[in-house]
């Protein structure tokens, strides 16, 4: 039972530990049921992702889609879900069926699709996040795969066109945001007090939506005006990962310090060639006579310098 | 969908319903579609007429089944139906709150998730399947050999689609366990109701009916999709109900009497 557990996942930014939503699923999952594990965000170094991410190891077990991850947790004893009723355990099913049919494919679309999000934010950030020439290459295989399963689960008969699609996606995640929060009402979370495996799937959907900035944001604009969901995404955040709203973490600050340090550095280097610039002009030969006096007078400020064979 | 003048005309007696052929063309998942549609239009009250035709996909204006042809207007799809219908002041779910709602929308989409995608994997990417029945049903109508191109185009776009979502990778074991787990969901959600939302039929009855029946009446190769669906008494019972309710006794072109007939064979034994 006590067999270390490390999962390989997508990293995060603007507040979230990851950016993409099944990574972001598997570690709200870990942190609600306190599975113990190590978390390898994917950084710029030649471990590439193979396959699907994000990816649990365990000894020799090596599990990739979130459905299976959580599976396997709940057979290690780490179950969200104990105090469910079976109903409640149907309702969740049901839930995430509706989020990967109606909210998904416009998730993907903001991200990877939309040409000036893709272009300005995810591609950037992704490709920095993957080894050289990798970075090159994954990132467009992630977006052709975006839109593929678009078209494939959405589009009518060929020739597919994007156009009426977006339109329909759009409006199949608006409606389903609604409904989520009709759902949701007041409580703090889907089934009572405690998070379970559906506050998991609905956090990993939701928080990318409402963190990331992009440039174009109708679905942001419209979670925005769903209070309770906003909390929702918030309340984890706060509580599960403990980050503050503004999104520092204890690793955040110590990164600032660094940087505080290297630029105070750095101004301190400015300021001593700032110093010999104009030491360097002082001792300039085409100053003025009238300079002359002031000069003696700054020569005798300094020392050991060589204005003194100007003294008249 | 022109909504306002679609609400100004009354359901016109001659409307019709077109899927394939029945005996010899129609696949597993198309005849859960078409029931469920079927189930649903009975649930409304509104008369409809079945019609068979073998090129019926073609006329889909999205390329899906079934679809209805009512008045000048042509709809298909379930979801599109029930607001076709609801626009013209017929609708099932209006006495749900809104959590009940959201509640048999998700419902319905976990159908669509996992029923019906487990239907079309079973239909097109087991080979045993596709070997058997699949080939010789789907391109039937059609000489040779048009119905051999016709089937092994229909099964790469929905092998394409298969491996968009996931599923290529799943072995038929492991999506008759999907199966399972879905059916066990549906079964604890209707629990000892007559209904999902207890005294009214819902779309969400007519979806789940028009699945569930056409997988216990339909010969496949195995039998193992039907078992796991017997499994739940309440949902068999469920369905024998519905058909009871809703189809015997109505016109004889309906598919559900045709394959009722050979039901009460396969549900009683």
């Amino acid at each position: 039972m006590a067999a270390p557990m490390e999962l390989s996942c997508w990293g995060g930014d603007w507040g979230l530990p990851s950016l993409h939503p099944e990574s972001l699923t598997v570690m709200a999952y870990a942190k609600f049921s306190g599975a113990p594990l190590t978390v390898n965000t994917i950084s710029n170094s030649w471990r590439a992702p193979k396959g699907d991410v994000p990816v649990l190891i365990s000894e020799d077990i090596v599990i990739s889609q979130p459905a299976k991850i959580l599976n396997f947790l709940r057979k290690q004893k780490y179950n969200a879900d104990y105090e469910l009723s079976a109903k409640q355990g149907a309702d969740t099913l049901a839930y995430i069926a509706l989020l990967e049919e109606k909210l998904l494919p416009a998730l993907l679309h903001t991200f990877w699709v939309e040409a000036e999000n893709y272009c300005s934010v995810t591609k950037p950030w992704f490709a920095s996040r993957i080894a050289f020439p990798l970075s090159l290459y994954l990132p467009g295989k992630m977006s052709r795969e975006a839109l593929n399963r678009i078209l494939l689960t959405r589009g009518g008969p060929p020739p597919y066109s994007l156009t009426e699609v977006e339109a329909q996606i759009y409006r199949d995640a608006k409606e389903c945001l609604n409904l989520l929060s009709k759902r949701l009402g007041t409580s703090q979370f889907f089934f009572g007090h405690t998070p379970t495996t559906l506050d998991a799937f609905v956090f990993g959907f939701l928080a990318p939506i409402y963190k990331v900035c992009f440039p174009r944001v109708q679905l942001q604009e419209h979670l925005k005006q769903l209070p309770n969901l906003c909390r929702f995404c918030d309340d984890i955040l706060t509580c599960y990962f403990r980050l503050t709203v503004s999104g520092h973490s204890p690793s955040g600050q110590d990164t600032a310090d660094a940087n505080l340090q290297k630029l105070t550095q750095l101004v301190n280097k400015e300021s001593n060639l700032i110093e010999k610039m104009d030491d360097n002009l002082r001792k300039s030969p085409q100053h003025p006579p009238r300079k002359l006096t002031t000069l003696k007078l700054a020569a005798g400020g300094e020392e050991g310098s060589p204005l003194n064979r100007l003294s008249p | 969908i022109h909504l306002l003048s679609t609400a100004a005309e009354p359901w016109p007696e001659n409307a019709a319903l077109y899927q394939q052929l029945k005996e010899e063309q129609i696949l597993l998942s198309d005849n859960a579609s078409s029931l469920a549609v079927q189930a649903f239009l009975q649930m409304c009250n509104l008369p409809i007429q079945v019609v068979c035709r073998a090129n019926a996909e073609y006329m889909s204006p999205s390329g899906k089944l079934p679809f209805i042809h009512v008045g000048n207007q042509v709809v298909s799809e379930l979801g599109p139906i029930v607001q076709f219908v609801k626009a013209k002041g017929h609708s099932l779910s209006d006495g749900l709150d809104e959590v009940q709602k959201a509640e048999m929308k998700a419902y319905m989409e976990l159908v669509n998730n996992m029923l019906l995608t487990a239907e079309l994997y079973l239909q097109w990417c087991d080979d045993v399947t596709v070997e058997e029945i699949t080939h010789p049903r789907y391109g039937s109508p059609y000489p040779w050999p048009l119905n051999r191109i016709l089937s092994y185009q229909k099964q790469w776009e929905v092998r394409r689609k298969m491996k968009a979502i996931g599923w290529a990778g799943k072995t038929l074991e492991q999506v008759l366990e999907d199966v399972d787990q879905c059916c066990q969901a549906l079964s604890q959600r209707l629990g000892t109701q007559p209904y999902f939302f207890n005294k009214q039929p819902t779309e969400l009855d007519a979806l789940v009916f028009g699945h569930l029946f056409t997988i216990l009446t339909t010969q496949l190769t195995t039998d193992e999709l039907s078992e796991k669906v017997k499994n739940y008494s309440n949902l068999t019972a469920f369905c024998r109900r519905i058909e009871q309710q809703y189809f015997e006794g109505h016109d004889k072109d309906s598919s559900a009497t045709v394959a009722a007939r050979s039901a009460k064979r396969s549900l009683l034994r």
